[in-house]
């Protein structure tokens, strides 16, 4: 107990040294835990645009379907499906998808497309289908042989709302299909590429075309979080549990672009440890510093009967004070721009295309991690290189140290 | 003891002290046999050099021997381990230093009671004893002062007070006066001296100010780290 209070009042005595030891811990917690809420808050918004807006959490497909995506590859019990895993806590809403290869015409135009069939209501509820007209509306929550074309679509055509579209595509029955739809909105998905040659159909008019009665190619699930996305997709497994369907979360079904994610992640390590390595370095030249100019005071410790191991905690107590201050002031500040950064974000020098999406801000995030993960690193870190410094504090030869000044 | 009877409290034998002083080896003390016996107060005097330092550091476990034997308190200090020199010392080697060597960032009391602490005595029995000791040395009304905020001869005091509040079997005292005025380095002497008759505490010196040697019941002279003389005075 005394050891800890001579450690306490120590860290007292060069108010310099200690607010500089102190400032090198705060500093550098604050730059991690800033580094990993920014690159958590970025990434996950990158994610959330990707999922949340376009492919959703979780999808559900007839199995070899994610392999080799074909016409004939689909689910006869959309519906059904859909209702069986409603009610599962981590599910926030699902919505059915038919998609198809076609060719639209508006006038003397023509471009390839790609048919997706959707329920209006449950898109809006799922991917905010609706928020992403710029014009014009959404579909009818009705088949009225209407489409929403994406805005490079609509370019590409030179169409607009009111114009009609000519459809043609190959029914499941090996039938030439094609119709007639007015278009009544232009949709901008965030993702110029898809909106290249998006056409959006109500399922019913898609199934119609296709030939493809009461069947879906695709089941998209939101669960409530990205954190929930592995116990929703888990629970959709159990409850589902039919081998001819295959239930993947978004990690595996948009395993490339999860993959460039986790890439750029681990370059942000990289950062982390040149911040905690500055530290290191930091509180090492600080503590040899104190033991050096202490080195009498030991002798005098060790003289009276102080234990070597006594020597050693007191040195190390005082490195543990530092940090604990150090973290728990950076703490506070970096969870208030942390905070700041997640509300209003930083406009980004230039916006960058990622995946089609275009991003223009930065954003930070707050979590534990970005608070537990610096707290722990910095503290270790600090404790860790100054055992050296205590070590030496412990073996100091009392009668040499006596003769020091 | 094997080598002495049950009044000996430091016996050496035949103890050397070569250093090494950038290659150069320097022999502070040459084949020293000495006896204390309980109870003494003895002073070791000599020039500057002349192994006093060091036959002290040496006694206490603070340093070792080149070679020969010590004994203190019918413990022979070479079989030690650095911990189990530690715990002698806290138990039976009370310090003084020339310089004080208070522990800068605790009050009066807490310097005191640092070592009575560390032996694990009890809160109520730590502060009796404190004020009782702080009451013998005059230091009643400074218990929560800090060293720095005291005068030379009041740190002193504070050094005297924490050397005898365990109660070791000897205390060394590194030229003790050496820092105060000779005012109040007799005055500490003389607090000593009483200490020793009324309490037994063995005290052994190592100085070379006339005022001790005229208070040491026993003078011993080193010259170039041997014996020149051994004088019990009555």
């Amino acid at each position: 107990m005394l050891t800890m209070t001579i450690a306490w009042r120590n860290i007292f005595r060069q108010k310099r040294r200690t607010t500089l030891t102190i400032l090198t811990l705060l500093g550098g917690f604050t730059l991690s835990a800033i580094s990993i809420g920014w690159s958590d808050g970025t990434y996950n918004r990158i994610i959330e645009m990707f999922t949340r807006n376009r492919l959703g959490h979780i999808q559900i497909h007839a199995a070899g379907y994610l392999d080799r995506p074909s016409l004939y590859r689909n689910i006869t019990n959309g519906a059904e499906l859909g209702s069986r895993i409603e009610d599962i806590p981590e599910v926030e809403a699902w919505t059915p998808r038919l998609f198809s290869a076609a060719l639209a015409s508006v006038a003397e135009k023509t471009s390839g497309v790609q048919i997706v069939g959707i329920n209006p209501e449950r898109e809006a509820r799922a991917t905010r289908f609706d928020r992403k007209i710029i014009d014009g509306r959404s579909l009818s929550a009705e088949a009225a042989h209407e489409t929403v074309i994406g805005r490079g679509l609509a370019r590409t055509l030179k169409a607009g709302c009111g114009d009609e579209i000519v459809v043609v595509s190959q029914g499941a029955d090996g039938s030439i299909a094609n119709d007639l739809y007015t278009i009544v909105g232009i949709l901008e998905s965030g993702d110029a590429i898809q909106d290249q040659a998006s056409l959006y159909l109500h399922l019913a008019d898609a199934q119609e075309l296709l030939v493809l009665a009461g069947a879906v190619h695709e089941l998209v699930v939101i669960a409530s979080s990205l954190e929930d996305v592995a116990q929703a997709t888990e629970a959709i497994q159990s409850r589902l549990n039919e081998p001819n369907l295959e239930v993947a979360p978004w990690q595996e079904f948009a395993r490339p672009f999860y993959v460039a994610m986790k890439a750029d992640q681990q370059g942000s390590w990289i950062g982390l440890f040149i911040i905690v390595l500055i530290v290191s370095i930091g509180v090492l030249n600080t503590i040899l510093m104190t033991v050096l100019e202490r080195t009498r005071e030991y002798g005098v410790l060790k003289a009276v009967g102080t234990r070597p191991g006594q020597v050693f905690r007191l040195v190390l107590y005082e490195v543990w004070i530092m940090s604990i201050v150090g973290v728990t002031i950076g703490a506070g500040i970096s969870l208030i721009i942390n905070y700041t950064l997640s509300i209003h974000g930083i406009v980004m020098p230039q916006a960058f295309t990622y995946g089609g999406m275009e991003f223009t801000h930065y954003y930070a995030e707050v979590n534990a991690r970005s608070i537990l993960i610096p707290a722990v690193t910095v503290i270790l870190s600090a404790v860790l290189v100054s055992i050296l410094p205590a070590l030496r504090a412990a073996r100091v030869a009392p009668a040499r140290a006596l003769r020091t000044h | 003891m094997s080598h002495a009877d049950t009044h000996d409290l430091i016996v050496t034998t035949g103890v050397t002290k070569t250093y090494q002083d950038n290659g150069v080896p320097v022999h502070a003390v040459r084949g020293i046999d000495l006896t204390i016996r309980c109870g003494e107060f003895t002073a070791i005097v000599g020039p500057s050099g002349s192994g006093k330092t060091t036959i002290l550091n040496i006694i206490s476990g603070l340093d070792t021997v080149t070679s020969g034997e010590v004994w203190l308190a019918g413990k022979q200090l070479s079989a030690m381990s650095g911990t189990e020199l530690s715990d002698f010392r806290r138990d039976r080697v009370g310090f003084i230093f020339q310089a004080y060597n208070l522990i800068p960032v605790l009050t009066v009391e807490e310097n005191v009671e640092y070592i009575m602490l560390l032996q694990g005595v009890s809160k109520q029995e730590r502060h009796d004893r404190v004020d009782k000791i702080l009451g013998e040395l005059g230091l009643a009304g400074f218990a929560h002062r800090l060293p720095t905020k005291l005068s030379g001869g009041q740190q002193q005091r504070v050094a005297i007070a924490r050397a005898m509040v365990s109660g070791p079997a000897i205390i060394l005292a590194d030229e003790p006066t050496a820092n105060l005025d000779s005012k109040t380095g007799a005055e500490l002497l003389d607090m000593m001296r009483t200490l020793n008759e009324n309490s037994g505490i063995t005290f052994l010196f190592s100085t070379h100010d006339t005022q001790i040697m005229e208070r040491a019941r026993r003078l011993i002279t080193l010259r170039d780290g041997v014996i020149h003389s051994d004088e019990v005075r009555g």
